[in-house]
């Protein structure tokens, strides 16, 4: 009899445990405190509301509402519209930035404006009128390639810059389930696309073949189960990084390593809020979501291990100063520590981010920010989980 | 020895598998938020939860009001003397232009007229009463058409963003424009108001820039749902649909209600907008013996369906939506056809109230014409937007909140109650042809009235 209730008494250790790791341990996962910032009023940027970051190597690049800048050694570039330049920047907005690595061109998307490429001094213009572009609100764009991959609102398009050649890509020859483009990146010969109502669409560039990643509830107002599939079919964002997808939604956040999808809301994670603007992977492991609720850093996806930066707004409880961000390390939504920053911006409506290195940028909706990652290290302390 | 060891470890291995199946339930569904119902989104009924009969989602969306948490509120307000007017954008189809669907005129032209000539009554009897804030300076109405093409919408959006700076948006009706365009408000943060486009996904995508002044087709499906099984108690609905975006989408809280309510559609069909001849496809329904047909697409070919039906003497009832509330299909139909039609609408065209009275009395003397369901629900939208800006100023983000705290609003079509998303979850009515005769009856008016099945 006594082995029945042993049986029992296990049984229920067993099911009844939480599988998270103890709250207790500390797991010291790199935090960026130290941070500089850059407004248009004090450094060169032609505006606040920066929409695109990309590092090419030498240089950032900086899409913002009101023009495009570059930051090499120090020193700032800009370019705004003009109608007395018929080779300047053609339109304001500048949703999307990457660089061809093999000729250096750099390609603008623009936020109802259509495609520009920055070459040689000057900028060449393509619009839904005068080539393949499937329409002028640019919201994404990658280089694969020969190609410039263009997600806009109506369609993908696509730029051979050998051929010349265009090929738009639409509900009638791909399996979108509908055709609003958002976000576009490309890794390893493949594309992935973040379609507003169509979740991630993902080509291979050898096939040349789509393939659908849809929420299987194929409801709007739920998720059934956290890691069926995509969270919701309203993507914002997708990077691929080690052979891992990250998807962004405004639900909450997907990772897929081609095996097994994991998700994460409000209910189980450092995410503040499931607003995410954009994801970008630093590897198959850690992820950075750029929310209207601060930056939301899976660190180490083992662990379940999050830093969480946010603008305090009130209160010096633990140390922090008002108006200055925290970062708030979180195991799964269980929070660990708060440390303090030096990173003031005043608004934590994050945007877009990069990485330089070791260093992290960030773009807002007021301000840019840069983080320094002297002495960066991915995942948790390496050396051990503290006690 | 073993034999009582035996007797033992029998129940124990039961009760450890009943607990492995257990652990892994319980895995599986990770931990199921609340359960309670009593507030759904979109006041769903029980009956009609997604897998409400199967499982507690994991995660409920659309249950906490959607916050901005942007820098706009911020940004300096301009004064108003030096601006001439206080622009708003106006988004709808107002011209004769290609339908991508058809390849021949888009159908939607009398919608969006009837939708800017509600708008410009509102307009102008708030400049006749001293324009933004009794200053004298106008709202001038900034029109643009929507011609549904290749995402045009969107660049309209962008225009009166960054070129005609205005301060708010109407529009637009048809879904996929009318989500093009709210994709674009929210990256350059401009409120937009919609009045005629009943997606229920528009609001589904936590913008929180957007608001919508009508009843939605889940609204309106839901009411129909309950009246073809609740109240005829009809077991075999067929439907014959557009082949549009429309169409397909529409129909979804009908069908899903339908299944869940264990009486899923014995037949889906759809046809080509702007079809003529649909014989072939009501021929496959009757040989099915239905006793409903449900229809989501245009008046017109709604129309058609419906008399070619009666043609071969297919008398059972037949459902629609908004759109049959028409004289595009009311008009070609005779007394004998709208017989045994019912139809979701989104307000009471009929009500005695004093504010809708006027309200057709002004729209009359400005138009001379009576006023549809366009052109109310867009003075309601636009008289929101305008109270909005009286109240928050020159500012889009405060005018955004200003209309995120409108939890109701009293406009011409009824008392309007907003949900967590923004969206009128008031009642919706039911239109019911009998004879020819159309009448409106709300749920509690439904359930007294004595129909044959």
């Amino acid at each position: 009899m006594k082995r029945f209730w042993y049986v029992i008494l296990i049984s229920l250790s067993v099911f009844g445990s939480d599988s998270t790791p103890s709250k207790a341990a500390r797991m010291d996962p790199f935090i960026y405190k130290n941070w500089e910032t850059y407004y248009a009023s004090e450094h060169g940027l032609p505006n606040d509301h920066i929409f695109a970051l990309h590092w090419d190597g030498t240089a950032l690049w900086v899409g913002t509402e009101g023009g495009l800048a570059c930051l090499k050694d120090g020193e700032w570039s800009s370019w705004v519209q003009r109608d007395d330049q018929p080779h300047g920047l053609p339109w304001n907005v500048v949703s999307s930035l990457d660089v061809d690595p093999q000729t250096r061109d750099v390609w603008i998307g623009l936020f109802g404006g259509g495609l520009a490429r920055y070459s040689a001094g000057r900028f060449d213009h393509w619009n839904q009128f005068n080539s393949g572009l499937v329409n002028d609100v640019v919201y994404g764009l990658t280089v694969a390639g020969n190609e410039v991959w263009v997600a806009t609102t109506a369609g993908i398009s696509v730029f051979n810059t050998i051929s010349g050649q265009w090929d738009i890509y639409t509900e009638r020859n791909a399996p979108m389930h509908e055709i609003w483009a958002y976000s576009i990146d490309s890794a390893d010969n493949k594309v992935f696309a973040a379609v507003w109502g169509g979740g991630i669409l993902e080509f291979d560039l050898n096939s040349r073949r789509w393939n659908a990643h849809l929420d299987p509830d194929g409801e709007m107002e739920l998720d059934l189960y956290r890691d069926d599939g995509l969270i919701h079919v309203i993507t914002t964002s997708a990077s691929y990084v080690d052979q891992t997808l990250w998807a962004a939604t405004y639900f909450g956040l997907s990772r897929y390593d081609g095996r097994k999808w994991r998700g994460y809301t409000l209910l189980d994670s450092g995410l503040q809020s499931e607003f995410i603007n954009l994801c970008k992977g630093r590897s198959a492991t850690s992820s950075y979501n750029c929310t209207d609720l601060g930056l939301a850093v899976l660190v180490d996806f083992e662990t379940d291990l999050w830093v969480t930066y946010l603008r305090e707004e009130s209160g010096t409880a633990n140390g922090e100063q008002e108006g200055f961000w925290v970062a708030k390390v979180f195991q799964g939504n269980h929070l660990l520590t708060t440390s303090t920053t030096n990173l003031s911006l005043p608004n934590h409506f994050v945007i877009t981010c990069e990485f330089q290195g070791e260093d992290l940028w960030i773009g807002t909706g007021h301000g840019l920010a840069r983080g320094q990652g002297k002495g960066f290290y991915p995942g948790p302390n390496p050396n051990g989980v503290k006690p | 020895m073993n034999r009582r060891f035996s007797d033992l470890f029998r129940p124990a291995l039961l009760v450890f598998g009943v607990l492995l199946l257990l652990g892994f339930t319980l895995q599986a569904q990770e931990k199921p938020t609340s359960s309670v119902k009593e507030e759904s989104y979109g006041l769903t009924p029980e009956r009609y939860m997604p897998f409400g009969n199967y499982a507690n989602p994991y995660r409920e969306f659309f249950r906490e009001p959607l916050l901005y948490r942007g820098h706009g509120r911020t940004l300096d307000s301009p004064d108003p003397a030096t601006l001439g007017t206080i622009r708003i954008g106006f988004l709808g189809p107002i011209e004769k232009t290609v339908s991508v669907a058809s390849g021949s005129a888009s159908h939607e032209m009398v919608l969006g007229q009837a939708m800017l000539q509600g708008a410009q009554l509102a307009i102008a009897e708030a400049n006749a009463r001293g324009g933004f804030r009794h200053t004298k300076v106008p709202f001038e109405l900034m029109i643009h058409n929507d011609n549904g093409l290749w995402g045009a919408s969107g660049n309209e959006i962008i225009d009166m963003v960054y070129r005609e700076k205005v301060w708010a948006i109407l529009g637009s009706i048809d879904g996929a424009n009318s989500h093009i365009a709210i994709r674009v408000a929210l990256k350059c943060e401009v409120p937009v108001m919609n009045s005629g486009d009943t997606d229920p996904t528009f609001v589904e995508t936590r913008i929180p820039w957007v608001f919508r002044c009508i009843a939605d087709d889940r609204n309106m499906c839901y009411l129909l749902a309950d009246f073809a099984y609740g109240k005829l108690k009809l077991k075999r609905v067929a439907a014959l649909r557009a082949n549009n975006r429309y169409g397909r989408i529409s129909i979804d809280e009908f069908r899903d209600a339908s299944t869940r309510l264990g009486r899923p559609f014995i037949t889906e069909l759809n046809y080509p907008v702007g079809a003529e001849d649909f014989s072939e496809a009501l021929k496959q329904i009757c040989a099915l013996e239905p006793d409903g047909v449900i229809t989501f697409g245009n008046a017109e070919e709604s129309a058609r369906i419906l008399k070619q039906m009666r043609a071969m003497d297919l008398n059972c009832w037949y459902f629609g939506s908004d759109r049959l509330v028409s004289p595009q299909f009311t008009g070609k139909l005779n007394h004998r056809d709208l017989h045994r039609v019912a139809a979701g609408v989104p307000y009471n065209p009929n009500s005695q109230h004093v504010r809708f009275m006027a309200f057709q009395a002004a729209y009359r003397k400005a138009f001379n014409m009576e006023p549809d369901a366009y052109a109310a629900h867009a003075y309601d939208g636009m008289n929101m937007l305008l109270d909005a800006i009286q109240q928050a100023g020159l500012n889009r983000a405060l005018i955004r909140d200003s209309l995120a705290s409108m939890s109701t609003y009293q406009g011409v079509t009824g008392l309007k109650e907003f949900d967590h998303v923004f969206s009128n979850v008031s009642p919706a009515f039911l239109a019911i042809w009998e004879q020819g005769v159309v009448k409106y009856v709300s749920r509690d008016e439904m359930a007294e009235l004595n129909l044959e099945p």
